[in-house]
């Protein structure tokens, strides 16, 4: 595939890594011309990944825990970053824990983006990040039986059910402000979605001090279930129910990871219909986020006419899938079903119809008038803390940094294609829908060329056959952010691990930042504008930490409240 | 605002008469599954494709039966099954409207007889699964009558007919030792 001679791209990392850290470096592994795995001392890690994150413009795919005890007797851990420097590549830092003191170095002090990860670690491996401050349990709940830790190979079956330990919440809800504030719960249901999530509002008088907040309330179990259950093929269409707005996505970086690992090619037509459903795909969502951003500041009228032109996209995909959502298309070697000519005209007419409608949509929303009060300045995260953080898609877009894979590690037909990255420098919830309303345009774009360049051809690749244990990265832009997928082959027909990543798993920690300083009332727009993957709770208690006195409000008159901005729930 | 009420008059009333009216799919959408018991050989085909677990199989050797079941309610109309028939006996259709009033009316499912081993008496294989396999042999240009003759293989469990083979190469193998010395 390489050709002699010309040097892989993130080689340069590699060097830089090995000239400062010779002795720490024990293994190099490429994937693939564009992901190398570096295998390094446990207690060098932390300023190894440090060193990547902050010198070489390193960002935080996600971190994989891995049981390896089969493999080479040990725990692994998998730090991915995506690099994002001159040299666009991934590497993975790789640290072996061993079995018999299942601790590792935390990296969370250095850098803060890696706190959910190595949470993360320890529920579901039980490995104890040492360092990490944040002692609370991050994906399981607060009944679940301690030292019982689902991931590792061996301790449970995916179908059984441990009884519970305790009757009664433990997790307490961490709050940075000085002085006396009011507590103000948001959940266990979410104001915008309707998903679980319990929010938790420090707040004086109108105004948020803090914010901290819980989610996996609804873990499905997916890794494992893949992992003891599922084929390789099967997987897909599991991947396509990881999320009910970018599931596609998950299914191409899942499908993407699989071929990458065992290095088998794709047909270029087969890739060509990936990037066109991609992208048909960001069409619905963006303009379903807008729409709901009109609902939250109480433009209900646009809100429907959004969800109307909305309603082309979802047309648009069950022609060319078959299916609204859940496209069911991709396997392991390409794509199951083709685009036909008659599909390809009436998909250019909803083209052609979408972008006028959008047009006129965007321009009334653009210009009702407290539109931009209601959004301008609101929810601001600080570049800074964006660089922390490693949020993805339209969030860090939208302070200031050009990060988009389908621009950084060009994957499906994306190298090529028209792909226009918008940035802006509000930092704000403004920001971050008008992007969202930019991408609409750009996708559209994208859909045309698809359809206008995709070469003639197969579209599956088959007859191939699986190596046990090959590992690789999969990757796809999502329209919140990228998702990354992790997979490692088993040598029974399934998956060894699974690990797959949402872009709003990398949104929430800096949420706390966007939230600060705010009114009560913009909290459902900010989290809103992150148009999370969660739930949000159906009412809202209110604690009066002066008063030392609850009150419960329901979430409808929250919403209300955000909409109308009038009669206070709190008075 | 003026432009917003305009829009709002172009576009008039977009709400869709359905359930009134009956609510068109495109010609691709993929619904409920259609099964063809008729056509289908019990093979498991689907049942192992199918992602959900909604297809499933049981095999009863007391009655020498086997029951295919399908479980709409979890379904994920993915079409793979229909993409692994041998026979076209599944097909995903158009439609959509899937509420039942009872659990068990979401259940579908077909019993099929096992042919018992010719030696072993044991029930093995759908007795359709062997006659397609011979169909398909004369399908193949095979004559009726050596098709035929095939039937006791087809018919022989896979445990007796690695004994049998075992059982054949150990009455060769001394003979043949014997030659060689």
């Amino acid at each position: 595939m390489r050709e002699l001679g010309t040097p892989r791209r993130g080689q340069s990392y590699v060097d830089a890594i090995r000239q400062q850290f010779s002795a720490a470096v024990l293994e190099e592994a490429w994937q693939v011309d564009n992901q190398v795995t570096l295998t390094v001392d446990l207690n060098s890690l932390p300023e190894i990944v440090e060193t990547l994150y902050y010198k070489h413009d390193g960002w935080l795919s996600t971190i994989t825990a891995n049981d390896e005890r089969q493999l080479n007797g040990n725990y692994a851990l998998y730090y991915i970053l995506s690099m994002e420097g001159p040299v666009k590549s991934y590497v993975v830092i790789r640290g072996l824990v061993p079995p018999n003191r299942p601790e590792f170095p935390s990296v969370t002090a250095r850098i803060p983006a890696m706190v959910w990860g190595e949470r993360e670690a320890r529920d579901m491996f039980g490995l104890q990040p040492v360092g990490l401050p944040d002692e609370r349990r991050l994906v399981l709940p607060d009944d679940w039986p301690d030292g019982l830790y689902p991931l590792r190979k061996g301790t449970m079956d995916y179908r059984s059910r441990p009884a519970p330990s305790g009757g009664s919440e433990t997790y307490p809800f961490l709050s940075a402000a000085s002085g006396q504030t009011q507590e103000v719960p948001l959940g266990p249901l979410h104001i915008t979605s309707d998903e679980p999530g319990h929010f938790r509002l420090f707040v004086d008088g109108e105004r948020i001090v803090d914010a901290d907040y819980r989610l996996f309330y609804i873990h499905r179990g997916m890794e494992k279930l893949a992992e003891t259950r599922m084929g390789y093929n099967e997987v897909n269409f599991l991947a396509d129910r990881i999320c009910g707005i970018c599931g596609f996505t998950h299914s191409v970086a899942y499908a993407s990871s699989v071929e990458t690992a065992l290095g088998l090619a794709v047909p270029a037509r087969a890739r060509f219909i990936r990037t066109l459903l991609l992208e048909v795909e960001r069409l619905h969502s963006n303009l379903l986020n807008v729409g709901l951003a009109c609902h939250f500041v109480g433009f209900d009228t646009g809100f429907m006419q959004f969800f109307r032109v909305r309603e082309k996209a979802m047309t648009m995909a069950e022609l060319l899938t078959g299916a609204r959502k859940t496209y069911a298309i991709n396997l392991i070697g390409g794509v199951r079903r083709d685009v036909l000519k008659n599909e390809r005209v009436r998909t250019l007419q909803l083209i052609a119809e979408l972008r006028q409608e959008v047009t006129t949509l965007v321009d009334i929303l653009l210009s009702t008038p407290n539109w931009e009060s209601r959004t301008k300045d609101v929810g601001r995260l600080d570049p800074q803390i964006a660089r922390d953080y490693s949020p993805a898609g339209p969030v860090i877009r939208a302070s200031g940094y050009a990060r988009d894979v389908r621009l950084d590690h060009p994957y499906a037909a994306y190298a090529g294609a028209p792909v226009k990255v918008h940035t802006r420098d509000g930092c704000d919830v403004l920001s971050r829908i008008v992007i969202r309303a930019e991408e609409v345009f750009n996708a559209l774009s994208i859909i045309e060329y698809c359809l206008d360049q995709m070469p003639e051809g197969p579209i599956l690749t088959e007859g191939f056959t699986y190596t046990p244990y090959r590992f690789a990265l999969g990757y796809a832009e999502a329209p919140r952010g990228e998702d990354i997928h992790w997979t490692m082959l088993g040598d029974n027909q399934k998956l060894y691990r699974w690990r797959c990543r949402a872009p709003t798993y990398a949104n929430w920690p800096p949420l706390r930042y966007m939230l600060r300083d705010n009114t009560i009332a913009d909290a459902p727009l900010i989290i809103s504008s992150l148009d999370p993957c969660y739930s949000c709770t159906d009412r809202v208690t209110m604690v009066d930490v002066r008063r030392e006195k609850f009150a419960t409000v329901p979430y409808k008159e929250l919403e209300r409240y955000c909409r109308e901005q009038k009669a206070s729930p709190l008075k | 605002m003026f432009k917003l009420l305009q829009e709002i008059a172009r576009k008039g009333d977009v709400t869709a008469e359905y359930p009134f009216a009956p609510f068109p799919v495109s010609r691709n959408f993929r619904g409920k599954p259609e099964y063809a018991p008729t056509n289908c050989i019990a093979c498991a085909a689907c049942t192992i494709a199918c992602p959900a677990n909604a297809l499933t199989m049981t095999t009863d050797p007391v009655a020498g039966s086997r029951t295919w079941m399908l479980n709409i309610g979890r379904c994920v109309f993915c079409a793979r099954c229909e993409e692994v028939c041998p026979t076209g006996a599944i097909a995903l259709s158009n439609r959509f409207e899937l509420a039942v009033r009872s659990k068990a009316d979401l259940m579908m499912t077909a019993e099929f007889t096992l042919t018992n081993c010719r030696f072993c008496r044991t029930p093995f294989a759908p007795t359709k699964e062997v006659n397609y396999v011979i169909a398909r042999l004369v399908r193949q240009r095979l004559p009726q009558e050596e098709a035929e003759r095939r039937r006791e293989l087809y018919e022989t469990c896979p445990e007796c007919r690695r004994h049998a083979n075992v059982m054949s190469r150990c009455r060769t193998l001394p003979a043949q030792e014997a030659q060689a010395a």
